[in-house]
């Protein structure tokens, strides 16, 4: 316990969790926006077939939004914190004090975890807000829906996180580490809808599984994921986790703290 | 104070690459006692430390911590042991008591003892400000003060005092020797040979990865012997030989393998013989070190 609230202290006293925070709210502010001001304000034309979403839908697909979204919130997260640690003489330091490395790892992630789950919820929240105001329909979603979102930003936040952590560690560089983050989510989005054996594993066909995205419409095959069963779309997002966690423990193995 | 090693390292091998780092290291590190270990650059100082620490994997050897064979039960040990490895490991944007707190908690211990280390270092008025703000010697002294909160038998201080203003030095040199006196094991690498020979009660020095020599101080120093300076030097050496007191000339005079002063005036004054100037000879750290190692950059 106490491990972690010596993370919990160097993340929360940092600048970097509560500007990213911000930003998040932010972005979620300018999708609101999108979605309620500037979408029906188009000419039906230049909709392109996208429904401005009604409530009480509209509150989950705000959280869809940020799963799809704010994984970078994660990678960011557990890149920098990591990254300065082993840039610098912190890691090396940590282990003089405890020297269980294993541990040192599993208490990062859980923080760093649990911080991007928050904000994502946080985001949901913004969100959620806006299409109180601002949308059309009434009622909210039933609260094991709400309740839902719990789990489902968990294992989202752990897998990117967890990404996050593999590739810093094993580059020991913030921005290259970012940039491998973001290429995977990249190539996974492009990759996914076109390559079947390739889906079966894909974080966004996982992401779009836990939500039920996709469904039963006419572009349904070119959603990554759609009608993926929650038990696999859960598989996906536990093997990418335990893979991005066992890099970090082989990149922080491989070379000296 | 424990008769045992504090640290033993025995055929200790690192490389990186085709470099050799250390190549088959042997020393023993007394308990109770400040060593100075020394070493010009790349003699291998932060490798041996960070290789009894876990912190890098060495090719062969065995290490031995608090009687403890390292790695493999190191973290039973690293609770006992305090560190300052390289450039210490704060947390700039953390005030410095938080910093404390951090450590604390990474080392399993209370919160007790912070308040009292930030006295002790004498950072207790500057304890809220940012570390990152800090100087570099308020920053050592932090480290200082983090390495010594589990209240550790051993602390293991790599060039602690490098890069220190002279006030810096003299305040963590005072803080050395308060913790030698408090029958701790004191371990001090610096690239400043006055430090060590001012602090240290022994000393280890290694070159290109091998032991050159260990010992206390005194005995590398030669400090049995006496200076004498007087008019007749030849004369002198001969009623001092014939006395019993082994001497040689050089060109500065006398040197008596003796720490006897008065002995050795009250023999000359015997035979007419008045010295203008008895001293004890002690060579330097500096002079020794050149002499025994390759003479390479400190």
């Amino acid at each position: 316990m106490s491990l972690l609230h010596a993370e919990y202290l160097k993340l929360s006293r940092r600048k970097l969790f509560p500007v990213m925070l911000g930003l998040l709210a932010i972005l979620m502010g300018f999708v609101g926006v999108l979605f309620y001001v500037i979408l029906p304000a188009l000419p039906d034309s230049a909709q392109a077939g996208a429904a401005v979403p009604q409530r009480p839908d509209a509150y989950i697909y705000g959280a869809v939004q940020v799963a799809g979204q704010a994984w970078w919130f994660a990678v960011i997260l557990a890149t920098t914190m990591l990254g300065g640690e082993v840039a610098g003489t912190v890691w090396a330091t940590s282990l003089t004090r405890d020297s269980r490395k294993i541990l040192h790892i599993a208490v990062r992630f859980l923080v760093f975890a649990a911080a991007s789950w928050l904000a994502f919820l946080l985001g949901t929240a913004v969100f959620a807000a806006i299409t109180f105001f601002a949308a059309d329909g009434s009622g909210a979603p039933a609260v094991s829906e709400w309740l839902g979102l719990l789990w489902k930003f968990a294992v989202i936040s752990a897998a990117w996180t967890s990404i996050g952590l593999g590739a810093v560690a094993l580059t020991r560089s913030i921005a290259v580490a970012m940039g491998i983050a973001l290429g995977l989510s990249f190539v996974d989005s492009i990759v996914a809808p076109f390559v079947d054996f390739y889906e079966k594993m894909s974080l966004t066909a996982a992401s779009n599984g836990i939500f039920g995205v996709g469904g039963e419409g006419p572009f349904s095959n070119l959603v990554p994921g759609s009608g993926m069963s929650t038990a696999h779309s859960l598989a996906i997002m536990a093997g990418w986790s335990l893979v991005g966690l066992g890099l970090t423990w082989w990149g922080l193995q491989r070379r000296d703290a | 104070m424990s008769s045992s090693p504090a640290i033993r390292v025995t055929g200790l091998e690192k490389r990186y690459g085709e470099t050799h780092a250390l190549r088959g290291l042997d020393f023993e590190i007394p308990s109770g006692q400040l060593t100075g270990f020394l070493g010009p650059n790349g003699a291998g100082k932060t490798t041996t430390f960070r290789s009894v620490l876990g912190l890098t994997r060495p090719n062969a050897g065995e290490m031995e911590m608090l009687g403890m064979p390292v790695p493999q039960r190191l973290q039973e040990v690293v609770k006992r042991v305090g560190v300052i490895v390289e450039e210490p490991g704060i947390l700039k944007t953390l005030s410095g008591r938080v910093n404390l707190v951090v450590a604390a908690d990474t080392l399993g211990f209370g919160h007790e003892r912070i308040d009292e280390m930030l006295e002790f270092v004498g950072l207790a008025p500057e304890a809220h400000r940012k570390a990152g703000d800090y100087s570099k010697g308020m920053r050592q002294r932090l480290a200082l003060a983090a390495a010594m909160l589990g209240d550790p038998e051993l602390l293991i201080l790599d060039e602690p005092l490098d890069g220190l203003d002279p006030a810096g030095q003299l305040a963590f040199r005072a803080r050395l020797r308060d913790l030698t006196e408090q029958g701790r094991t004191v371990v001090v690498s610096s690239h400043d040979l006055a430090d060590i020979e001012a602090l240290a009660d022994y000393v280890i020095v290694i070159d290109h990865g091998r032991l050159v020599t260990q010992g206390s101080l005194e005995s590398l120093l030669g400090g049995q012997r006496t200076r004498v300076i007087v008019s007749e030097p030849q004369r002198a050496s001969d009623i001092l030989a014939a006395a019993g007191q082994a001497n040689e000339i050089d060109e500065d005079g006398l040197l008596v393998d003796s720490n006897d002063g008065s002995a050795i005036i009250e023999i000359l004054a015997r035979e007419g013989i008045y010295p203008s100037e008895v001293r004890q000879a002690r060579s330097t750290l500096e002079s020794v070190f050149v002499g025994i190692t390759s003479g390479g950059d400190l």
